[in-house]
């Protein structure tokens, strides 16, 4: 089976459908949007039509819009080869009226015919995909569909030969299918009260606490603020008092946002936020332990391929994904020593640089503008940055 | 455009839509639960939620159940509070 490696243009379109899916399956690759759907099970069967999810889903959110302005020509030559690989009649990319300049560039190279750029209204669906097909193209999700077992399910997009992938996703499926990268980072905003907005890329399993700490937050003196995973209308508790407990960037994390203690999410549906001037700031090789899933969600966890005590490289794989149900591969978010494994979660801690000189790179990060990736990655394989 | 609660709710009210709502625009008229479509932001999340398939988007209510979404429409939202009414 293909192995995860770097790839040319050229190379990635040979794949096969099964290759391309395996590959996907193996860098553990979920929908980054926060479903968590493993996005190789949607590229199994080829179906007519890919509708990229180009608007972010919540009050607040500047992620999908940072990733598609500063990879650009990724997302192009991705289009290029999904439509090659999967036989795709059409790639679409969905983006809200309100930011129609923000996407202009994108407007521009549709000409070329590869995909096009379709403008749906400016509300929130939260990442709802049955409500992207029906804003984007003529076809509409059934309510329910008969199983051949006589029972009903929702219907969902397979069903009008959709395919809907979210943004971060499919640029992680660019990572893997040509730079060979597999998932270990997670990209989102963190937002709210007492915090500058920002959007950072973080290692999947950091500590929330940490991130914050590093994006200017006083931890230990916050304990007035919540700080929720998730928007202002769908979120899970990560940190009810801030200071006390913890919590970990997941997968499908896709912003921290910071509340007063006491106050509903939802009271902030109408928030408005600036574009980070500095971009997306990279906190990979600045956080201190990680605590990795094997599975979780719709998951089966993989098969851990270290042990506690060991020392684990950045990039390497600690879990290999198991056959029965679905299940990928997983992969360590930093280098370090492996310091246990309990209730399928891996913990590595160890090998960040010192915590005081990580919140004085981070602030000079932030005030300074963003770094080119892989500068500040001290794992990081030579060859395997972007 | 907004959902729409229709007919089979009636003798049903799962509450399983209530709970599924992000923006807590599902109210109890009574016989049924109800969908503020002012409120509605369209995400489609109460939908399947829905044992007995009760609720259409809006612009594929069929004919016959049209005079839900007119109740809708038309519904003084003003006394009731979102949610499951607890007596």
């Amino acid at each position: 089976m293909a192995e995860i490696k770097q790839r040319s243009l050229e190379e990635v379109k040979a794949l096969s459908v099964e290759e391309a899916a395996e590959i996907m399956r193996q860098a553990g690759i979920v929908g980054a949007g926060g479903g968590g759907f493993p996005t190789y099970f949607k590229y199994m069967k080829p179906l007519p039509h890919l509708i990229v999810n180009a608007t972010e889903s919540e009050p607040g959110y500047w992620g999908d819009k940072l990733l598609h302005k500063e990879y650009l020509e990724e997302f192009l030559q991705l289009f290029d080869a999904l439509k090659t690989i999967f036989g795709f009649e059409q790639i679409s990319l969905a983006v809200h009226e309100k930011d129609r300049e923000w996407f202009a560039e994108y407007q521009d190279h549709a000409s070329d015919g590869v995909y096009d750029v379709r403008y749906v209204p400016n509300t929130y669906a939260l990442g709802e995909e049955k409500t992207l097909v029906k804003h984007s193209t003529e076809s509409r999700v059934p309510r329910f569909v008969n199983n051949p077992d006589g029972t009903r399910r929702p219907g969902m997009p397979p069903d009008v030969g959709k395919v809907v992938n979210n943004t971060e996703s499919l640029l992680n499926v660019y990572n893997a299918l040509f730079l060979g990268k597999p998932l270990t980072t997670k990209f989102f905003t963190v937002y709210g009260e007492e915090v500058d907005t920002q959007v950072c890329e973080v290692p999947i399993g950091a500590s929330v606490a940490e991130v914050l700490e590093l994006a200017g937050l006083d931890v230990e003196n916050s304990g007035h603020l919540t700080v929720l995973d998730g928007g202002p209308y769908l979120h899970d508790m990560a940190i009810a008092e801030l200071g006390k407990g913890d919590a970990y960037v997941r997968r499908m994390t896709n912003s921290l946002f910071v509340i007063p203690e006491g106050r509903q999410g939802k009271e902030y549906a109408e928030i408005e936020t600036e574009c980070p001037e500095e971009g997306i700031v990279s906190l990979v090789g600045k956080v201190s332990g990680v605590n990795l899933p094997l599975g979780g969600g719709l998951l089966k966890p993989a098969t851990p391929l270290v042990s506690a005590g060991d020392e684990a490289d950045y990039e390497q794989k600690i879990g290999e994904p198991v056959d029965e149900g679905f299940s990928v591969g997983v992969w360590a978010s930093m280098g370090g020593e492996i310091s246990s494994i309990e209730n399928d979660i891996v913990a590595i801690s160890g090998g960040a640089i010192p915590q005081e000189e990580a919140e004085a790179e981070a602030e000079a990060t932030m005030a300074g503008g963003s770094q080119p990736r892989g500068e500040a990655e001290p794992f990081q394989e030579a060859g395997s940055s972007r | 455009m907004a959902y729409v609660i229709t007919e089979t709710c009636i003798g049903t009210k799962n509450t399983a839509c209530v709970g599924a709502c992000p923006v807590d625009c599902i109210y109890d008229a009574g016989d049924h639960f109800i969908i503020n479509p002012a409120e509605c932001i369209d995400c489609s999340m109460c939908m399947p939620e829905c044992p007995v398939e009760a609720i259409y988007p809006g612009d594929e209510v069929p004919d016959y159940l049209e005079q839900y979404a007119t109740k809708a429409a038309e519904f003084d939202y003003s006394n009731v509070a979102p949610g499951v009414e607890i007596n």
